[in-house]
């Protein structure tokens, strides 16, 4: 759960020396007890250049762009080094926040940045009856998960006319009430009906749950624009560029990194979009229509742009021919919310996700961005995913209360009622949301032969800054070991990584399907 | 802000969140190693020909394990690019570098914690406690948060201030979770840690004003009571800039007849206009300089003022007495290498001097933040003591 307890260290003296330091990790920083000493006499070289540029220091540290701080030895060098050469990158701090396919926005200076004002909510006071329901609530909630895990069904039936009853007495248009209510609702599914697969809507609705989505929280923003910065900073210097986005969803992503590639110094490179999607079954062709407002957009701005749509309805089914990736593109494969849905199992030929990792690796990406939810939702016990995903939810319904605009409030909160669905009633294949944890994703991987690339402190920065600029207090950004974290108050809800594939010291030489056969 | 005995939407919708697992099947577990386990000790050797790179780090490594350097060290350098001379503050680049860590409901070592926000001032209030004694209570249990500690046995609650010179860290920082999670464990207390207000973005007194908040809104939750008379054991304590909040929050508490029964000041940040003997001393020698404590006080106190108002200097020529106060008995906790000493020092002379009780654990070898790593005697010496200090009828 928490990447700076993990149990790589030991108490005792005479360890070995590749061990980390265990006192340190448990402050949060890690470093090697063999590398002790010699981090020791970086930081005195550290201070001794500072002791000699003082009134430099502090106006240094606006210029310069950081790493992952845990990993204090390299944190310590690229400081040093930075000290003689500054390496200017272009960010998107020049922009306003793009606006969805909007071709007339305002690419001018970024706007001063404002103090929020603090929203101070009027406590709600509950009524004796009301706090007693509440805590009963989530005791029979627990009971009941719990009864269903046994396969205990008339218990857990029972339970829930209980808890529809417990509901009565408590508001249930707001706080516990709410995440309670959906939750009681997604366990009447599984109980009621078994052979259902949780809420299924078309294409299109989702696209319209996720746009809601998208206007009512900070999280799919953040996810685009972390991404964004990540890709943009891999492309630096090529002039061949070809993104894949698994997921195209409206490609709300893309005219911001469109607008800072057109402004990028030495000008913009040839854009190429590769968006993969469901097909759309009610006879139009969205992805082709959401390519048609990007390329009038990269017009607009003057950037070469090509787009290709990919229909796959199985991530697995898409092949790597489809996307016609040339040999001197720099690639960058995007995954927002996606890559989780790789580990559903068949139980015949197991889950497609290292097979689609390892196709990924050969074309070798210049970056791979990976946003996640930051949860633990794919155990294999039914009572631990239920209990975890109350958790999440419970946070995320939270933070969602500060989103004073509707209809973006409630479709918002239908959006998250899908994925609350997916993991409490489906099993098997159906259950796609098999949300992990960073720590997993990173083992996971760097076992595939990825690296991390890890977000800097100037990614860190813009992403504050949006978050004050568009968001209620209350909301967090975390540095995490070279990720970056966004969260409500202090529980991390969304994690963002990139990687760059390590090239494969004996590429095979043809290409293969998603469950390792030669295309 | 609510009354005492209501509790408000947001907390019960945390509270009965909090969820206690009988094993720890999914967690991952890590070893807070501490009394009767081997700690690392490890004392850095100036070899003969390197003298010139570590001259500098030869008074401190001497008394300092090495880890225990690099970490304070670290900090001094990194604190050193935040603070800018024209008196603002890299707060970006500050929450950038600063370590964090969540809450984790799962008891790690017997210690779990989760976070609160009291919705009167938006603050967080991270809670720790240790995990229950038995089994049967925590199969899949929700812990009630609505039942008192204990009906029978006193549980200590420790208020604690982080440190950081009113300006650094934060509540759920990595340095404070661990040391929090080390004080439940020792203590068998509660520690409830405020994510005060920092400046210069928050100047005097509203970190006072936010442990203030904090004291009472302890006071009010029933689930913090324990003993027969069910009532909240409350103890401030705080390390550096938290120390000085302690006492500001006791002084009030005094003045409005709020109960603290202790409070623990660990090397607290006091001053003066005066230069005293060890600032001039030890001005630079030990992580620490004249300079940046300077900074930090033009921080936090009002524009204008000087060293010599009361928050910085609260026994000094503003100072308000605290005779015939029914203020808390103190345990003071002085290193021996901070450059601060004399004032804390004089500190503890004027609350001797006001008739309060108070108790000096002057420590001579001993840098700043020793207490963040368990890898030194004085580290264990402390926890003793604070452990008598909290359960004095053990």
């Amino acid at each position: 759960m928490d990447p700076y307890r993990s149990g790589s260290s030991s108490s005792c003296a005479g360890k070995a020396p590749d061990q980390i330091d265990g006192l340190l990790a448990a402050a949060g920083y890690r470093v090697r007890s063999s590398e002790l000493r010699n981090v020791a006499q970086r930081l005195e070289r550290l201070e001794t250049v500072m002791v000699n540029a003082p009134s430099e220091i502090s106006h240094l540290a606006d210029e310069v762009v950081l790493h992952n701080p845990s990993d204090l030895a390299s944190w310590v060098d690229s400081l040093l080094s930075e000290l003689n050469q500054p390496v200017p990158v272009p960010d998107l701090s020049d922009l306003t926040y793009a606006q969805p396919l909007d071709p007339t926005v305002n690419t001018g200076a970024w706007m001063e940045h404002h103090a929020a004002e603090q929203h101070r909510e009027i406590p709600q006071v509950l009524t004796a009856v009301e706090e007693d329901s509440c805590i009963q609530l989530v005791h029979v909630l627990m009971t009941c998960a719990g009864s269903v895990q046994r396969g205990e069904f008339s218990l857990a039936r029972a339970l829930i006319d209980e808890m529809q009853g417990l509901l009565t007495r408590v508001n249930n248009r707001c706080g516990i009430g709410k995440v309670a209510g959906y939750f009681i609702d997604a366990l009447s599914r599984r109980l009621f009906s078994p052979q259902g697969s949780g809420l299924i809507g078309s294409a299109y609705e989702n696209e319209i749950l996720y746009h809601h989505f998208y206007e009512a929280s900070p999280y799919l923003k953040f996810a685009h624009f972390t991404a964004n910065q990540a890709i943009l900073e891999a492309f630096d210097g090529h002039d061949c560029v070809h993104v894949i986005d698994f997921n195209l969803m409206q490609g709300l992503q893309w005219p911001a990194l469109i607008q800072a590639l057109a402004l990028r110094p030495g000008g913009p490179p040839l854009l190429r979009l590769t968006g993969i999607g469901p097909p759309s079954s009610d006879g139009r062709d969205s992805l082709r229509e959401i390519g048609l407002r990007l390329a009038e957009l990269a017009h607009s701005v003057n950037v070469q742009f090509a787009f290709r749509g990919v229909a796959a309805s199985r991530l697995e089914d898409v092949k790597p021919w489809m996307l016609q990736v040339g040999p001197k593109e720099a690639v960058a494969i995007n995954f927002i919310m996606q890559l989780h849905r790789l580990l559903v199992s068949d139980p015949t030929r197991g889950s497609p996700i290292e097979a689609v990792l390892g196709w990924i690796r050969n074309l070798n990406p210049k970056v791979m961005t990976v946003v996640e939810q930051e949860a633990n939702h794919n155990q294999p016990e039914f009572l631990d995913r239920f209990t975890e995903a109350l958790h999440y939810y419970s946070t995320t319904f939270d933070s969602l209360e500060t989103c004073s605009t509707q209809p973006d409030k409630a479709l918002a909160e239908i959006y998250i009622q899908r994925e609350i669905c997916n993991i409490v009633c489906c099993e098997g294949l159906a259950r796609v949301e098999r949300h992990e944890p960073l720590a997993k994703w990173q083992s996971r991987l760097r076992g595939a032969g990825f690296k991390p690339l890890h977000l800097g402190s100037n990614a860190f920065k813009q992403a504050s800054m949006l978050l004050t600029l568009f968001s209620a207090e209350g909301y967090c950004v975390e540095e995490d070991g070279g990720c970056l974290t966004l969260g409500w108050h202090s529980r991390p809800l969304i994690a963002a990584s990139a990687w760059q594939a390590i090239p494969e010291p004996n590429p095979p030489l043809g290409l293969v399907d998603p469950y390792n056969n030669v295309v | 802000m609510a009354g005492s005995n209501e509790i408000n939407v947001n907390e019960s919708k945390v509270f009965v969140l909090i969820l206690l697992w009988g094993s720890l099947k999914s967690s991952v577990s890590f070893h807070i190693p501490f009394l009767g386990l081997e700690f690392l000790s490890r004392i850095f050797e100036v070899s003969g020909e390197k003298q010139s790179l570590f001259g500098g780090m030869k008074f401190e490594t001497k008394v300092v394990p090495l880890n225990t350097w690099i970490l304070i060290s670290n900090f001094k350098l990194a604190y050193n690019m935040l603070r800018r001379p024209d008196g603002t503050f890299n707060r970006d680049l500050a929450e950038f570098l600063e370590r964090k860590v969540p809450p984790n409901a799962i008891p790690v070592d017997g210690v779990f914690s989760f976070d609160v926000v009291d919705s009167s001032t938006s603050l967080l209030n991270r809670i720790y406690r240790p995990s229950p004694e038995t089994e049967a209570n925590s199969q899949f249990g929700i812990d009630d948060l609505q039942k008192p500690l204990s009906t029978t046995e006193i549980v200590p609650v420790i208020i604690f201030f982080h440190g950081g010179s009113f300006t650094h860290s934060s509540a759920n920082s990595a340095i404070y979770d661990t040391f929090c999670r080390r004080l439940v464990s020792i203590c068998k207390a509660v520690v409830v840690s405020v994510n005060y207000r920092r400046s210069p973005e928050n100047r005097y007194p509203s970190a006072y004003d936010d442990g203030w908040a904090a004291l009472k809104w302890v006071h009010s939750r029933p689930w913090l009571h324990s003993g027969k008379d069910s009532k909240a054991y409350v103890y401030l304590a705080g390390d550096s800039s938290g120390g000085n909040i302690a006492h500001h929050v006791a002084h009030r508490a005094a003045e409005s007849g709020v109960e603290v029964l202790g409070n623990i000041l660990l090397h607290p940040m006091f001053g003066g206009q005066e230069r005293t003997e060890s600032e001039k001393k030890l001005d630079g020698k030990y992580f620490v300089t004249i300079q940046d404590r300077d900074w930090y006080w033009r921080a936090y106190l009002p524009e204008g003022e000087d060293r010599d108002h009361p928050a910085c200097n609260p026994f000094g020529p503003r100072g308000v007495s605290l005779e015939g106060l029914s203020f808390p008995k103190s345990l003071v906790v002085v290193a021996g290498l901070d450059l601060v000493q004399d004032w804390q020092l004089a500190y503890v002379e004027g609350l001797k001097n006001a008739g309060q009780e108070v108790k000096l654990l002057f420590l001579k070898q001993a840098t700043i933040g020793f207490y963040f790593l368990p890898n030194n005697d004085h580290f264990y010496y402390l926890m003793e003591e604070i452990n008598s200090f909290v359960n004095p009828n053990c």
